[in-house]
This record gives structure tokens, sequence and C-alpha cells, in this order.
């Protein structure tokens, strides 16, 4: 009886918290695109105002951003640093393509960067402003998206996962 | 390579030092595919290297001395133009992205002014569809040709010039004006006036001075970043890319020069700057485009300032004995004799050939 009201517990609490993870992963998609937005701004500034050469300008983002972004710029500048006759373009694709599997992004916001990434360093800073601008928009409109998806996800996960876990207990009982 | 050099040690030198110089400096900023083909051109022919020159649609063609070469895809040379590499947009758009690391951005007044300095002093000639935005050329829509220029120093071509320039009783420079054709080694010339001046000449008991240096088209320094890639001596300040007339002033106002080195005066403003400078008992250095003084004499600014009896000392170049050929060295101030002339006499050894 003891033993089966210990078992009922864990079932419970395995299941209530895998649905709290599950809304943390959703949380975090917001957060994590609004730390890129403002990763971007730095970007801007340091593109439009100091004119900073590229692998600078990463190393710089990188040190001053939101720590949840800091790494795709890190990884851009490793790229460039390597130097192999490397493109900002295939830098920054590279730096994404191990970015991305550690983060709750998902494919839209890939896409946004991917196509950020193909116009960057390529023109003067008139135009460099611009793409950097559309990419800012879209990741603002992906993140508004993304909290409001996580809010009202986040909660359904968080009850799927104790109701989920107290169906099991009843079923097994 | 330099018409003077007979010395074979001095020529090794010379090689060990270009073949390094590709692979620093020019290399890296060739796309990939041109790279390995330019790698494999044999030993010889890269050490003549004077520029690569990438056009779009056209074979890839490499610039000697004195001819230049079509580059197949497999880096052997060839004479038929169908044969050699066709570059295409792609390698231009990759070419210019290493050129400017990337940050084309960053390099929007060079891109104005038709050229890029990469490391090493090196300069990439840019061509194709210009955006004009207020009668000023904002920027290239379309690059569809890039020349990249192997930059070689030669120090040593003024060895034989300083000793005039000198004033042997009160040790300071002279006014001189540098009067040349193009593509003469004018601005060799300059430089290597402008680094001895620095250091210091201890042969002849002098001990350098300051030197400013208005650098308005990046060719004396080669800067980088700012950094002079060419050796101008350890007491030398570069403006680099900065307006002759107000690199002059800023130059007075703050960095102190004994000396003020500029290349090609001739706009209305350099006179007031010279003149400036002249009251400030700064010396000045400078250089012409033209053939002899009376050439030079017809241009309204440069008139002016020769009227004035600024200059001390005129050398001029031609190519009598190859490029670079010190012909006359006139002093201005003792009723413009002649104190060095290179068809009556004096004797002209291989130094004062300098490169082309």
């Amino acid at each position: 009886m003891v033993l089966k009201l210990i078992g009922a517990c864990m079932t419970l609490g395995a299941c209530g918290s895998m649905g709290l993870v599950w809304a943390g992963v959703h949380e975090k998609r917001p957060r994590q695109l609004t730390a890129l937005e403002g990763a971007l701004q730095l970007l801007e500034t340091e593109i439009t105002y100091g004119a900073t050469p590229l692998p600078e300008a990463m190393e710089q983002v990188a040190g001053r951003c939101d720590p949840q972004a800091a790494g795709l710029f890190m990884m851009t500048a490793r790229e460039f640093a390597k130097m192999g006759g490397v493109t900002a373009a295939e830098a920054w694709e590279r730096a994404l393509g191990r970015f991305f599997p550690a983060t709750a992004l998902d494919e839209t916001d890939l896409n946004i960067l991917i196509r950020f990434g193909a116009s960057l360093g390529i023109s003067d800073r008139q135009d460099q402003a611009k793409h950097l601008k559309l990419a800012m928009n879209q990741l603002k409109a992906a993140a508004g998206r993304a909290e409001a998806e996580a809010r009202k996800n986040s909660n359904i996960f968080k009850y799927l996962g104790f109701l989920g876990g107290m169906l099991l207990v009843l079923i097994l009982y | 390579m330099t018409a003077g050099i007979t010395d074979t040690k001095q020529c090794k030198k010379n090689v060990d030092t270009m073949v390094c110089l590709m692979s620093r400096d020019i290399l890296p900023v060739l796309p990939n595919r041109i790279r390995e083909m330019v790698t494999e051109l044999p030993g010889d022919i890269l050490d003549q290297v004077e520029e690569i020159r990438l056009r779009q649609g056209k074979p890839l063609l490499v610039g000697l001395n004195d001819r230049d070469v079509i580059v197949t895809p497999l880096g052997q040379m060839t004479t038929v133009p169908e044969f050699g590499y066709t570059v295409t947009d792609k390698d231009l758009m990759r070419a210019l992205q290493l050129i400017s690391s990337s940050s084309v951005y960053a390099f929007e007044e060079e891109i104005r002014n038709g050229f890029i300095t990469v490391r090493g002093g090196h300069r990439v000639g840019i061509s194709g569809k210009v955006i004009v935005d207020k009668g000023r050329v904002r920027t290239f829509k379309y690059i569809t040709g890039l020349n990249i220029r192997v930059a070689r120093e030669i120090t040593g071509v003024a060895d034989r010039v300083v000793s005039y320039l000198l004033n042997a009783e009160t040790g300071d420079v002279y006014h001189t004006l540098i009067i040349s054709p193009p593509r003469c080694g004018k601005t060799t010339l300059l430089r290597d006036i402008i680094r001895q001046l620095s250091c210091g000449i201890p042969k002849l008991g002098f001990g350098g001075c300051t030197v400013g240096v208005v650098d308005e088209r990046s060719e004396i320094a080669g800067c980088y970043y700012g950094v002079p890639q060419k050796d101008v001596g350890i007491r030398t300040d570069v403006l680099d890319g900065c307006p002759k007339a107000e690199g002059m002033m800023m130059l007075i106002r703050s960095m102190g020069p004994a000396l003020i080195a500029a290349d090609e005066i001739g706009k209305p403003e350099d006179a007031t700057a010279v003149e400036e400078a002249l009251n400030a008992g700064i010396k000045l250095l400078t250089t012409a485009h033209g053939k002899d003084r009376e050439e030079i004499a017809q241009r309204p600014v440069l008139k002016y300032i020769i009227e004035q009896g600024i200059f001390e000392r005129l050398i001029i170049l031609g190519r009598s004995r190859g490029v670079g050929t010190v012909e006359d060295i006139i002093d201005c101030k003792n009723s413009g004799s002649l104190i060095y002339n290179n068809r009556t006499g004096r004797a002209v050894t291989d130094r004062e050939n300098i490169n082309e």
C-alpha cells in the first residue's frame, strides 16, 4: 500500500516535471529571439556608426550582448579568424549550424537568420542598416508570436503533465 | 626585376621577399579557385607578378614587368584567351569580400575613391557600374573588375639624392619639389626620401627630423587600418586618406613636424596650406606631374608657388636610363643652376634607377 502510494507520487512527479520542462522550452524561444534582436541592434551600431570591420564587430557584439545570443557571434568571429577564404555569409552560416541545435529556435527563426546572413557585409552602410532593420523586425515579430504561443502553450503543457500523470496513476492503481 | 640590380645576392634576397609577399598579402585576398591557379604558376613568373586582373567574363590575367600572361584553369600560362580561366561574377564577389574582410561598408570612402588598400600596402583598383548621388560617386552597384597591384618597396633609391637636399651649413632640409611624368618612380623616391630624413642619415651627420605625411591616396605609406605598411621612418606621422590642404593644417596644429610631405599638390587650397606651413617654419617636400620646369610653370597653382620662390630644390625624374632616372637637380635659390645633371658627366650609378 505504502509502496503503491510512493509509486503514484513518483509517477505524478515525473509527468508533472516533464510538463514543466516542455513549458520551459516554449518560454525559452521568445527570450532567445529577443536576445538575438538586441544583439543585432548592437551589430547595427557597430556597422553604421563605427564602420567596424565584421570580424571585430562580431567579437564586440559577442562581448556585450545577452549571453543567450553571444554564442552565435562568438562562433562567427572564430570562423573568420580561421581565414580559409570564407565570406561573411559562410562564416555566419557555419556558426548558425552549430548554434542552432542548442537553442529553442524553430525553422522559421533559422530562416530569418540565414537570409540575413546572406547580405552580411556585402554592401555599404545604408544598405546594411536596411538589412539589419529587416532582420530585427522579423525577429521581433517572431518573438511576439512566440510569446503569445508560449503563454498559451506553457500552461497547457503544465496541466497536461500533471493531468497525464494523474491519469496514469488512476489507470495503474 | 630591378633595372639596376646586378648583385645576384641582392636578387636572391628580393626573390625571397617576393614569394613571402605573395603568400602573406596577395594570396589570402584571392578566391580559392583563383588562388590555386596563381599558386600553380612557375616560381620565376610569380616573382615578376606586378598585378592580377579579374574582369567579369574575361580570362584571368597576370601582369608582369613588361607583358601579361593569361592563366588557364590548371594554372598554366597561355596566350590564347579561349584557354584562359574565365572570371565569374561570383569570383569577383568573393574577392571583394576577402579584400574587405567581408566588410564592404567599412571601405565606403575607399571604394568611392576607386581602390582599397590591403595588408602590406598593396592596392586593389575597382571598376564597374557607379552610382552617383548629388554629383558625387556614392558607391558601386556592380563591381566587374578588380586589379590587384603588388606594391614593392625599394629602399635606398634616394641615397644619391638626399645629400643635395640638406643644407650643409645649417643642417636644414631644403624645400623640395619632385617633378616627374607618371610611372617614373616619383612616389617611390618621395617615400625613400621621407624614410631617410625621418630615420636620420649618419653618413651625412643628419640626425633625423619629425616628418608629417599627408597621404591622400594612401600611396606613400600604404596604410592598412591606419598603420603604415611601407617603411616611412621612425619619426613619421601619417594622415591616411586625408585631403592635402586640410591634412597639412592638421599636422601644423598638432603634430609639430619639421617637414611636411605630400604627393601631388596642385589644387587652389593647397597654396594656402603651403603658405601656412611656411609661416610656421616647416619645410616642404612634395611632387608634381610634369616633364620639366616649364611644363609645371603652366599650371596656375604650381606657377604661383614657384613664383613665390618657395622651393629651393627641384628634382626632375625621367626614363632616360630606365624608370626612375634622376635627370636633374636644380638649385632654385642660386639663379636656378643645375647642381646635378644626368646627361653631362656627373656619374650615374645604378642607384638612380628606381624600380618600375
